[in-house]
């Protein structure tokens, strides 16, 4: 299996005041391709500012980030843009549909921005996530379950090697989890890679391997068949 | 879809905030429009007008002769006379082909609501004006007269009627009857200049004298000549048009900076809105930012949205200038010192592309702070849920 992505020492403090906080210490991480990671820990562990690290949406206080064979902590900010348009795909809890505009256009948005019209790719793409014959509709016309589809379609549109999804199920209802979560595992066979940022350790489960954050460290590592006993 | 789809669609989502915005642009550009539009058209208007007299050198009593010549085209009674007998004077300078005396007086109709304005005239006129075609005949006795073809339409009058005048108890027969020139002289009622200078107790005496001479180039020579001659006040055409134009100069000002103040005020308005939506969709914005919206892509968007604005809000602003001109013409004609017989808005398409390039300018202006704010937000602080 080839690494997508090797994370080293990775450090993020933020300054509140006069103190810091460590949001992100000495984190080593590898990830492969087709693999799911999930990562779990309590409020304030450091999730989301692990995905926002790994998906180049802000740069690190220090250590190093590789992916693709390519080191982003060395990029310039424009290089940054372009190379995360290309290998990194974000879906949160909280699904950010556009509200204005219909499944269609909101999966096809990251395209309209870089000019690269491709309405056969969104096609393809809406009928990957179980979308097809829902293109004309509003978000707001969707269940919870299809809006996070939309929201995966539009993380997809632009061929990522690494999609980063941060609670993902957080707002569906019990019965649409599991086809999202299921779905997640489809994907992976075409080789992309996903880290799952999740407080649900039913949805962890998915995770090839399952890494428990505290105070911005791995305090441990589970597997799907431990994590199940860590529930009850 | 089109990223500019996608500006209009964002605008559409707040309709009465953008509607009111729109407004703001399209009644500052209705008001620069049909300004400039006016301000040429009247110049034109008035060019022609005094090319279309065929008088190249007016020569009024001393005084303020601007005043006179004002007085003269709008047809106001003139405060000073002139003696006949500088009309031997004149006719001894050389280069001139004819000068017309007249004398003009006034008679207020207040049950009316009018001044009908008498012109004494004689022959020399008829030869001045050589364009007047006259239905009838000229004066061939001392109560003959002579009606403009406006004048006409207002007495209801017809060649062979009479007209009386009260405050003279006296009676003239209609000889002949203008054809409309489109100039001033429709309005005027003409009488022999004897029988003027009689009945309004002005004897020998004149108000104004226009005159034409054989070269056009010698106009300012000639004036010159004039000038010198005792009680006699003298300007040429072009400087009448000088004189009106610099007139209305200041008053251009006034309104300029009005519509200055509007056009400010509305890139505000724009200004205030875009930043506004651009507030209220932080979230947005930093989501396509996490799914792969460069800076300058946000940026544009912005920016596409604040152009849109000002651009349709603009174009409206013009299509409804063009369609009010006529109605804006009456109005302001109302208003004007001068105002020329034919239309004094011109429809230019310099105009239009100046005004085109001011709602871009709106456009370009109000959008650059409320894009800059968008693209260089944080889309990590915007993500946090709080
Ligand atoms: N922009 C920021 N400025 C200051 N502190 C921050 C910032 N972002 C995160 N933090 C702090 O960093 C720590 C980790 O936050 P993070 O959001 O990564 O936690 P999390 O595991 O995602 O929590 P949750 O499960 O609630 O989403 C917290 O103490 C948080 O308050
Ligand atoms: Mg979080």
């Amino acid at each position: 299996m080839s690494v997508i992505l090797q994370a080293e020492k990775l450090c993020r403090y933020y300054r509140r005041g006069s103190e810091t906080v460590k949001a992100l210490q000495e984190l080593d991480l590898t990830l492969h391709k087709g693999q799911i990671i999930s990562i779990v820990g309590r409020s304030g562990s450091g999730k989301t500012t692990l995905l926002n690290q790994v998906g180049c949406l802000d740069t690190p206080t220090s250590g190093r980030l590789i992916i693709a064979g390519t080191d982003v902590t060395a990029l310039k900010e424009k290089e940054l843009e372009h190379f995360r348009r290309n290998h990194i795909g974000f879906i949160f809890q909280l699904f950010y549909l556009i509200p204005t505009i219909n499944v269609l256009e909101n999966v096809e948005l990251p395209l309209v921005f870089a000019r690269r019209h491709n309405r056969q790719k969104v096609l393809e793409v809406l009928e990957l996530v179980g979308l097809a014959g829902k293109e004309k509709l509003l978000p707001k016309q969707l269940s919870g379950g299809d809006m996070q589809r939309v929201a995966i379609a539009r993380a997809l549109i632009n061929n990522p090697k690494i999609l980063l999804a941060d609670e993902p199920t957080g707002r569906l209802e019990k019965e649409e989890k599991a086809p999202i979560m299921d779905l997640f595992q489809q994907l992976t066979k075409e080789g992309l890679a996903i880290i799952i940022a999740t407080h649900d350790l039913a949805q962890a489960r998915y995770g090839e391997r399952i890494l428990e954050l505290k105070d911005g460290r791995i305090i441990a590592e589970h597997s799907p068949e431990t994590i199940v006993r860590l529930r009850g | 879809m089109k990223l500019g789809v996608f500006a209009i669609k964002n605008l559409a989502q707040h309709k009465v905030r953008t509607i009111l915005t729109l407004l703001s642009i399209v009644a500052a550009v209705a008001v620069l429009f049909t300004l400039l539009s006016f301000n040429q058209g009247y110049e034109a208007a008035l060019k022609d007008q005094l090319q279309q007299m065929g008088v190249h050198i007016m020569a009024v009593p001393m005084g303020c002769p601007f005043e006179s010549a004002t007085l003269i085209l709008k047809g106001g009674k003139i405060p000073a006379y002139l003696d006949m007998s500088v009309m031997e004077q004149i006719d001894q300078i050389d280069g001139i082909q004819i000068a017309a005396p007249s004398l003009m007086h006034g008679l207020i109709r207040p049950e009316e609501g009018r001044t009908d304005i008498f012109l004494g005239i004689d022959e020399r006129m008829l030869t001045l004006k050589n364009w007047w075609k006259i239905k009838g005949s000229f004066f061939k006795k001392n109560n003959d007269i002579i009606l403009g073809y406006n004048a006409a339409l207002v007495e209801l009058a017809e060649v062979g009627d009479q007209i009386y005048l009260p405050e003279y108890d006296k009676t003239f027969n209609v000889v002949g009857i203008l054809e409309s020139t489109g100039t001033q002289d429709d309005g005027f009622f003409y009488i022999p200049l004897a029988t003027a200078q009689a009945l309004f107790g002005q004897e020998h005496k004149i108000t104004h004298i226009q005159i034409r001479v054989k070269d056009p180039a010698q106009a300012d020579a000639i004036a010159g000549q004039l000038q010198n001659i005792d009680g006699l006040s003298v300007l040429t055409t072009a400087e009448l048009m000088g004189t009106m134009l610099s007139l209305m100069g200041s008053a251009k000002t006034l309104i300029f900076s009005i519509v200055l103040i509007a056009i400010v005020i509305s890139t505000l308005g724009v200004l205030n809105t875009v930043l506004m939506s651009v507030f209220e969709r932080t979230r947005e914005i930093g989501i396509m930012r996490a799914t792969g919206a460069a800076k300058r892509h946000i940026f544009a968007l912005i920016w596409l949205e604040t152009l849109s604005l000002s651009l349709i809000g603009g174009t409206l602003g013009i299509v409804i200038a063009l369609i009010g001109a006529g109605q804006i013409e009456t109005v302001i004609k109302r208003f004007l010192p001068i105002a020329p017989q034919g239309s004094i808005v011109s429809l230019d398409p310099g105009n239009l592309l100046l005004c085109l390039a001011f709602i871009l300018g709106i456009g370009v202006f109000a959008g650059l702070y409320p894009a800059y704010k968008a693209a260089t937000a944080n889309p990590i602080q915007t993500l946090r849920k709080e």
